[in-house]
């Protein structure tokens, strides 16, 4: 049985814009290290995987109340992400940019190794969703207001970091990636700056991995390669967003999100298995060679 | 343009200007500028350096010595060739460690693999496990549904191997450094779950057959295989550095445009790299399907990818010993059988059970070692250690082959060069 294609269009959209939601938050992120430091960060999906982790483990296991655990995750992914910069990128800042993007692979690889080894036991886990309510929209699609609660997240987070670019310490940050000496110089801590972005960034993945874990039962890997696989769909978003741009890596997200649902048309279903990784890779390496400096950028700001 | 050797030693070139440069200026300045000293300065400072050049040049070992590096040689090919399958041997392995040892083998070669890529050409692979499943699968699929012989299928996998890289390569020449990083990334998550999940060819959920040939049919003889392909695949390698084109590698790896303004074709090399890495890995998936006999396609998962990454650096990028000893450690260490045969070992010496210690006190599965471990050494690697397992065995190594025993040889201070940018 197949429904009509503009029916199963709207179905599409709707769970790409939600899914997408996820994969914005994660882009964010992204961009925001690269900005802070132009560094390809692989372990910002790991930083959400280990706070939902740790919340999870809250919540489930030490009866903690959801506010609590919730802030109890974010505590540990933004530990996380202090701790990354502390002990690989810091000591590793004269490097090469491969260097470095092995040494963030290896925080992702490490923070997967802890995982299973924090919870061998339990093979499937399953996060409580914040509210369980779900209503259905007009053209059937079936939203549940977790999903909608990280999209309300992402837009606020999203005007967060485009005030918090204008104000002095967003400046800082941009300044000690472009200038480090001359930041130094007037007066920008660049060791506090770089902190302050990993701490960010860190909170962001936090944010997407406690956020999108009640989706769908969860393990180790989650958020990168796992259920919500978002580390791939998060950095096409930040390409889309030339790496720079805010709003773009919001767009980037949703468009990506949309893009992966797409592909699940019934028109394209059946001919190929796994459609949504050959559109994914298909339309990352056209944009890489067409548009190599992304889709959503506006005028590029170097103040 | 001169490169400069990894091993501290240095090379004849070095030797040479040395000698020639010190003797000429100074005879003739002085008859005809009689106002001017004659500068003696450096003079100097090259006979100062003469005879520590001319002792490591010149230097032989000692019948002792000579005895003492065959020694460690029989012992070393004792281990490579002997030891897994029970030859001369007090220890008795069961058949499941020699399967091990072949696995071992064949992740050396994908070591080597990753190496000419991320070592010699500078750009990271982040979906080789790709490459090597895309090998394993064309080949079962050579073997069982069109019938053709083991060798054959070998040599279709690494064609496909060297076809699909150069083409992926094609696309790196229009990106750069961190970039092609996501490209391999997107293409890994693209094999896995779109051409694996390819019921004709993968075999679907069970896995698909891949016989043994029937000369090779024995875990013993297939562990020989294994090792004269990673011997096939050593010789190529050590043949790429040692030619023009490892030279060209090297030079466009410190600076893409420097080498290029020396008339070193930067497009052409680089390919070339993409080409000889996809083919090692192409044979190393075709190996790795008959090894398994029968292939699933769950195993070419995205942490492989890492895994593999993991292993080369902390091998030591450009370290051939290096790759091989890292790949075949962590290989063994994946498969948990590095443990199972230290067990033994650490029973009968320290009276204490490694086994039961990480997995009783520390309370981590044996499967997960590999993944918690590995990841700490990669730290360590990047961050203190930048030569990985090869800049620590130097020594030894340097020493087995009839040089002086030089506790500073292979120090490197980078992994990588400062000109891959994005």
């Amino acid at each position: 049985m197949n429904l009509p294609l503009y029916e199963q269009l709207a179905l599409a959209l709707t769970a790409g814009v939600l899914r997408g939601a996820v994969y914005a938050l994660v882009a964010l992120g992204i961009v925001l290290v690269f900005r802070g430091s132009g560094i390809f960060n692989f372990a910002q999906a790991e930083f959400g995987t280990t706070g939902l982790f740790a919340a999870y483990w809250a919540l489930e296991i030490k009866g903690w109340g959801y506010p609590t655990s919730f802030l109890f995750g974010m505590g540990v992914a933004i530990a996380l992400g202090l701790l990354t910069e502390r002990l690989v990128i810091h000591p590793l800042r004269d490097s090469s940019r491969v260097t470095l993007l092995v040494g963030t692979a290896g925080v992702a690889l490490a923070a997967i190794g802890f995982q299973f080894w924090w919870f061998n036991e339990t093979l499937v886990m399953s996060m409580p969703k914040i509210n369980e309510a779900f209503f259905m929209t007009p053209w059937g699609a079936v939203v549940t207001v977790q999903e909608l609660i990280t999209l309300g997240v992402l837009a606020v987070v999203a005007v967060g970091l485009a005030l918090f670019f204008r104000s002095p310490s967003g400046l800082a940050i941009q300044a000690a990636q472009q200038e480090p000496v001359a930041s130094e110089l007037v007066g920008i801590s660049v060791r506090r700056v770089s902190m302050l972005t990993w701490g960010i960034a860190a909170a962001l993945g936090g944010l997407a991995g406690i956020l999108a874990g009640p989706y769908l039962t969860f393990s180790a890997g989650f958020l990168s390669f796992g259920a919500v696989g978002a580390l791939l769909p998060g950095f096409m978003a930040a390409v889309l967003a030339g790496m720079r741009s805010m709003p773009g890596a919001v767009a980037g997200g949703l468009l990506v999100g949309c893009i992966e649902q797409l592909s699940s048309l019934s028109i394209l279903d059946g001919a190929v298995p796994g459609a949504g990784a050959l559109v994914l890779f298909v339309f990352l390496l056209g944009v890489l060679l067409v548009r190599p400096q992304g889709i959503f950028v506006g005028k590029v700001a170097t103040a | 343009m001169t490169i400069s050797s990894r091993s501290g030693s240095p090379g004849p070139d070095a030797a040479e200007e040395t000698t020639v440069i010190p003797v000429v200026p100074a005879q003739d300045g002085a008859d005809e500028t009689t106002t001017l000293p004659p500068i003696d300065v450096p003079v100097l400072e090259d006979e100062e350096f003469e005879p520590q050049a001319d002792r490591d040049a010149t230097f032989r070992p000692s019948r002792a010595g000579w005895a003492a590096r065959s020694a460690v040689w029989l012992v070393l090919a004792w281990f490579v060739l002997a030891f897994p399958v029970n030859f001369l041997s007090p220890f008795t392995l069961g058949v499941s460690d020699v399967s091990a040892a072949s696995e071992a083998a064949i992740f050396a070669i994908v070591g080597l693999s990753l190496n000419v890529l991320l070592g010699y050409a500078g750009q990271i692979s982040l979906g080789h496990q790709a490459f090597v499943g895309i090998g394993a699968f064309t080949s079962a699929y050579v073997v069982v549904d069109l019938e053709m012989g083991f060798w054959f299928a070998v040599a279709v996998a690494s064609g496909l191997g060297l076809v699909q890289a150069a083409i992926l390569g094609a696309v790196s020449l229009r990106l750069t450094g961190l970039y092609f990083a996501l490209v391999t990334l997107a293409f890994g998550n693209f094999a896995q779950q779109t051409v694996f999940a390819i019921p004709e060819l993968t075999g679907g959920e069970g896995g698909k057959e891949a016989p043994r040939p029937a000369m090779f049919d024995s875990d013993y003889s297939y562990y020989f295989l294994c090792l004269g392909f990673l011997a096939v695949v050593l010789f190529l390698d050590w043949r790429l550095t040692r030619s023009k084109a490892g030279r060209a590698l090297q030079a466009l790896r410190e600076n893409p445009r420097v080498a290029s303004s020396y008339g070193i074709n930067v497009k052409a090399y680089t390919l070339l790299a993409f080409a000889v890495s996809g083919l090692f890995a192409g044979l190393a998936g075709a190996l790795m399907a008959h090894h398994d006999e029968v292939i699933v396609n769950q195993k070419f998962g995205f942490q492989l990818a890492l895994l593999f990454v993991l292993m080369t650096v902390v091998g030591g990028l450009r370290s051939r010993s290096g790759v091989v000893i890292g790949s075949a450690f962590f290989a063994l260490l994946h498969s948990g059988h590095l443990l199972s045969l230290l067990e033994p070992v650490t029973q009968t010496i320290f009276r204490f059970s490694l086994v039961d210690f990480i997995t009783g006190t520390i309370g981590l599965p044996i499967e997960f070692v590999a993944l918690v471990i590995g990841p700490i050494l990669l730290l360590l690697t990047i961050t203190m250690y930048p030569g990985g397992i090869g800049q620590q065995i130097a020594p030894i190594r340097e020493w087995m082959l009839g040089r002086r025993f030089d506790r500073h040889a292979g120090k490197v201070t980078e992994v990588e060069v400062n000109d891959v940018r994005a």
